[in-house]
């Protein structure tokens, strides 16, 4: 150790004891202030530090470093919050470190160059993918590989041989701070400071009573809920930053560091040989239930799709129009779904509260006329529908002669059936909306008027469009059955179409 | 009335029986395959309201239970490892009760909607008091060598352009790593009146079921007394795919499918006497024909950084051709700009044209598509905080313009009939019609006429903790009518989600300008309680009250309860 350093210690002893007094002082006011050391009246530039060594630089966030367990021999409540084992003085007192507290100094903003590929579409990493973190240290990157050239792997060796997304990839602090920095964590529990500036708790760990009582702020670091081989990716050459941006110009890495899904896909969308084991399946990096479902539900929240992926944000709004993915690309639902997610909807035997909104039997004959499409998304007409409205009424089909009297459901038969035709003809509603005739109706409903005249039993009525006959004969040719309904097989205007 | 025999519930138990010693089976095979995990999931709902008629003196009693049995074992083979070969087997069944039926109409024989009985005014064909159906159950294989081929096979769902969609039968996909897969699939549509079967997957347009208890017998209902009601019978189906894989920014799924009607099916709907066939009088068509065959293609990408964009985009688009009824008979598309973190803005074009089974004469009457056009906009404000707004409007179009065409038909036959008036019946003295047919007929009175809907909705939530609160709001109208109303609701967790309430509150307010009397609005809330005593269960409750003039007021009970084991 150098004289300097043991002018330091003594200076910071001093001071030790004068933030007792205080701190014992603020304990009479305030219990909770008990043993925080005063302020310091010297803020100290990190520039101050020695900056020339690889001593100066902090040590990695490492939630080891932040174990809250360090207990130096000395420290209490009441005496001097200076390890024992130190050889000289307090930690020192806090400083108004500028550096390694965020990607910028000054919390600047980081240029988009700089970022992880993909950030330009995903600007923030997913909590549910990487939970939120706290982060209680500062660590400047771009000193340590800028200036002092120390590569990824000396603080990230373990990256290099990791398969697991969840392994720790920071080496302990004693082997990697303590070899530039005058500190010992080798005991985590009696971690020793030194007497240089970068070797007391203060220098990394955040918070001005960082080392007091052997303690510093708890670090928070959730291992991400993602399968990622950082082993595979480093063999086939996929360097740090292509994931994580440009490090090496940036002081701490926060979140903002860590990989988008958007820039995953660089990667994992090639084909052939390329494509190797780098496939664009969800299951390739996202962790999955048994069955092979992806696990959406975390403590952090819910796993959803960006909007930007088959535009299938889950908004507010999805369900109205979720059918647009699904049509394109279900397996793409299926990654998360499973089948009875949809059925419950879709082939449902309860109402689901999210589709009909309360009262729904009261009002759901006008939403048959306006939003029919969506009906037949799940129910059948001639079962769901008819059943109900056969037995309530509403839809007469039963036995011949055995129909209910007096019940009309359409208005009255001059104005909704025969001619000439009103406004309100059934005519009409017919051609808007014909899925809502058939929900109650069957052939022999329409066959009554529209089935030629004679043995088929009908009043000759047309019902074709305009430029039918034209078009009839493939039809029939593929399936007479329709065109047999109304018309008889010796009939001529049947006979047009064969 | 003798009871009779029910075929079909025979053999529905003895389905039943089957799968559950399939499910035996495969509890015992889990006991060997140590690394296989092993699913059972039981979904319990009983409910309980009434229905009225629109005329009020017919309330049905629904008092309905629906039991499902889910049973997987999944990786089969092992240890399950992303892109590495996968064996599952899945299967659920289902019960679907009411207990409600044959209960409510004093006066009628007993069992009056299920059995013929001696009137058959309330007998609805085809209908059981508690059908079982085998939802899906398929042995499925992923990622077999080195990831090139998957397959299912059993009863499982397609979903694409075509639809979404069931079949038994067999599916393999190849999955090449140079951006293609294929897909090819046949087997049997799930029709209604098949063993474990139900009619939602079918096309629209027959009315088809079992014919267990028809005859000819006294207190038998005829197939000549509901010649709609066809007989279900087997239909091969087949279908295959093409799909990108791999890029995320592009997809594309090109599909066509075809289904067949076999056996015999009754064509005429009124007894011919001259002309007795096999059915009685009633002519019928015996053989293999098409019930469907259509071919859809569905694509989106999403442009993420191209130059000349500020912000992201996506387009999406895709369309269903009927080539049986030689039609379009649906497509989509729409935009979107990602703009920002917070917003997404788009429009979108949804047009619909009714197609039905190829046995149905539906096909080949006038009908017209109806087309959506819509702009929205949603809002991701924070985590906890979304709002969308979308509005548009919905075309229906006519053959003839429903406002004038009624007074051309008149000014047709004013010579005939002076006192004409569209909507009031009229006899024609000479009987033939012709003057009026031809002006039917005639291409000039048949121009296209579009009405149009407004059509605007709200959706809102906002995360608390374990709860939320949310909106949900809608109008819809035109000269057709109108709804307009919203719902808000809420629900919370307490005690880290082991108990729940939950609430919603709705207004309505709907118009139909052709039965008035059915206009009306609506209050109504639901009322819910949860208990999840843990990871395995999971049980709730809920009232709903509804009242407006028509019903009066509406009471709903729903039990719900979900059990789940996985090993």
């Amino acid at each position: 150790m150098t004289s300097g350093k043991r002018s330091q210690g003594t200076t910071s002893s001093w001071l030790a004891l004068a933030a007792c007094a205080a701190s014992t002082f603020l304990a009479l006011l305030e219990p909770g202030a008990s043993a925080q050391p005063a302020p310091s009246p010297t803020p100290t530039a990190e520039s101050a530090a020695p900056t020339a060594t690889p001593a100066a630089a902090a040590p990695t966030a490492t939630p080891a470093a932040a174990a809250p367990t360090a207990t130096p021999d000395a420290a209490s409540s009441t005496t001097p919050a200076v390890p024992t084992a130190v050889p000289i003085g307090p930690p020192a007192p806090a400083v108004a470190h500028t550096h390694g507290l965020a990607p910028i100094a000054g919390d600047g903003v980081v240029p988009i160059e700089w970022m992880p590929p993909g950030s330009k579409t995903s600007p923030i990493p997913s909590d549910e993918i990487f939970p939120p973190q706290q982060i209680t240290i500062r660590f400047n990157h771009k000193k340590h590989i800028g200036e002092l050239k120390q590569g990824c792997k000396v603080c990230h060796a373990a990256a290099y041989a990791s398969l697991d997304g969840a392994d720790t990839l920071i080496a302990k602090p004693n082997e990697t701070c303590d070899n530039c920095h005058d500190i010992d964590h080798s005991d985590l529990k009696n971690v020793k400071a030194g007497t240089d500036p970068n070797g007391q708790c203060t220098f990394c760990h955040l918070g001005d009573n960082a080392g007091v009582g052997g303690k510093v702020a708890a670090m928070t670091i959730p291992k991400p809920n993602l399968r990622f081989p950082h082993k595979k990716h480093l063999d086939r050459n996929v360097q740090c930053g292509q994931c994580h941006g440009r490090i090496e110009e940036m002081e701490l890495a926060t979140r903002d560091q860590l990989p988008r899904m958007a820039g995953c896909f660089t990667c994992h969308q090639m084909s052939g040989a390329a494509q190797g084991d780098a496939k664009s399946d969800c299951e390739t990096c996202h962790l999955t239930n048994p069955g092979g479902k992806l696990a959406v539900q975390f403590g952090s929240g819910m796993l959803v799709p960006p909007s930007w992926l088959h535009n299938a944000g889950h908004t507010a709004d999805w369900i109205e129009r979720h059918k647009t993915v699904a049509a394109d690309d279900s397996s793409f639902c299926g990654s998360c779904h499973t089948n009875t997610y949809c059925t419950d909807c879709h082939d449902g035997k309860v109402r689901n509260r999210k589709v009909h909104p309360n009262d729904w039997l009261s009002m759901h004959p006008e939403a048959a006329r306006q939003d029919n499409p969506r009906c037949t998304s799940c129910h059948a007409e001639q079962t769901f529908c008819g059943d109900c409205h056969r037995r309530v009424g509403v839809a007469r089909d039963s036995a011949s002669g055995a129909r209910p009297a007096g019940r009309r459901f359409h208005p009255d038969a001059a104005v909704w059936t025969n001619g000439p035709r009103s406004a309100s003809h059934h005519a009409w509603e017919a051609e808007r909306n014909l899925n809502a005739c058939v929900s109650c109706h069957t052939e022999r409903d329409c066959a009554t008027c529209h089935a030629t005249k004679g043995v088929s039993g009908g009043q000759g009525v047309n019902p074709h469009p305009v430029g039918f006959a034209g078009s009839c004969g493939a039809a029939f040719l593929r399936n007479p059955r329709p065109c047999l309904v109304c018309h008889q097989a010796g009939d001529t205007n049947l006979r047009t179409c064969k | 009335m003798a009871p009779r025999i029910d075929l079909r519930r025979s053999a529905h138990l003895r389905s039943l029986g089957a799968v559950c010693a399939l499910a035996s089976g495969l509890v015992g095979a889990h006991g060997a395959a140590q690394a296989a995990d092993f699913e059972v999931q039981s979904e319990t709902a009983a409910q309980a309201y009434q229905v009225t008629s629109p005329w009020g003196d017919i309330v049905l009693d629904r008092r309905r239970l629906m039991q499902t049995l889910g049973l997987s074992v999944y990786s089969l083979q092992g240890k399950y490892e992303p892109g590495k070969p996968d064996y599952n087997i899945t299967l659920r069944l289902r019960l679907n009760a009411d207990f409600g039926l044959n209960q409510q109409h004093t006066g009628e024989p007993a069992g009056a909607e299920t059995s013929f009985g001696s009137t058959g005014s309330r007998y609805v064909p085809g209908m059981e008091e508690v059908p079982l159906d085998l939802m899906y159950g398929y042995v499925e294989g992923r990622n077999v060598m080195r990831g090139l081929f998957g397959f299912r096979l059993g009863r499982q769902y397609v979903s694409d352009m075509l639809g979404w969609w069931s079949f038994d039968g067999g599916l393999v996909r190849v999955t090449t790593p140079f951006y293609v897969q294929a897909e090819v699939y046949g087997g049997l549509e799930q029709r209604n009146g098949l063993v474990l079967s139900t009619g939602r997957w079918e096309r629209n347009g027959i009315w088809r079921g079992g014919h267990e208890g028809f005859g000819s017998g006294a207190g038998q209902p005829s197939v000549t007394d509901y010649p709609s009601y066809q007989y279900a019978q087997p239909a091969p189906a087949f279908g295959a795919a093409l799909e990108s894989a791999g890029p995320t920014w592009l997809h594309g799924r090109v599909s066509y499918r075809r289904v067949y009607n076999t056996g015999t099916s009754i064509t005429q709907q009124f007894a011919n006497p001259a002309a007795a066939g096999s059915e009685g009088g009633f002519k019928a068509i015996t053989g293999d024909r098409i019930s469907s065959d259509r071919i859809g293609y569905a694509a989106d990408v999403s442009l993420l950084s191209g130059a000349p964009l500020r912000a992201p985009i996506g387009a999406k688009g895709g369309f269903s051709y009927d080539l049986y009824a030689d039609t379009v008979n649906t497509w989509f598309g729409g935009l979107e700009v990602y703009a920002g973190r917070i917003a997404t803005i788009g429009v979108d074009a949804d047009y619909y044209l009714p197609t039905f089974d190829a046995d149905s004469i539906w096909n080949w009457f006038t009908h017209g598509a109806n087309t959506t056009y819509s702009g929205r906009a949603s809002f991701r404000f924070t985590r906890r905080f979304d709002l969308s707004l979308s509005g548009g409007a919905r075309t229906w179009t006519t053959e003839g313009d429903p406002a004038t065409f009624g007074a051309g038909e008149c000014a047709t036959v004013k010579t005939l009939i002076p006192d004409c008036k569209p909507g009031v019946s009229y006899v024609d003295p000479t009987g033939s019609q012709k003057a009026l047919r031809e002006y039917v007929r005639d291409p000039a009175n048949r121009a296209q006429q579009t009405v149009v809907d407004a059509l605007g909705n709200v959706a809102a939530r906002y995360r608390i903790g374990n709860g939320q609160i949310g909106l949900r709001g809608m109008v819809q109208a035109g000269e057709r009518g109108h709804r307009a109303g919203g719902d808000i609701y809420g629900d919370q967790g307490f005690v880290g989600g082991k108990f729940q309430l939950g609430a919603r509150v709705s207004l309505y307010d709907w118009d139909d300008p052709m039965r008035p009397d059915r206009s009306a609005t609506s209050f109504g809330y639901v009322l819910g309680a949860g208990f999840k005593p843990g990871s395995i269960a999971d049980l709730r409750i809920e009232w709903e009250h509804d009242m407006n003039r028509l019903v009066g007021q509406r009471f709903r009970i729903v039990g719900l309860l979900n059990l789940w084991v996985l090993k």
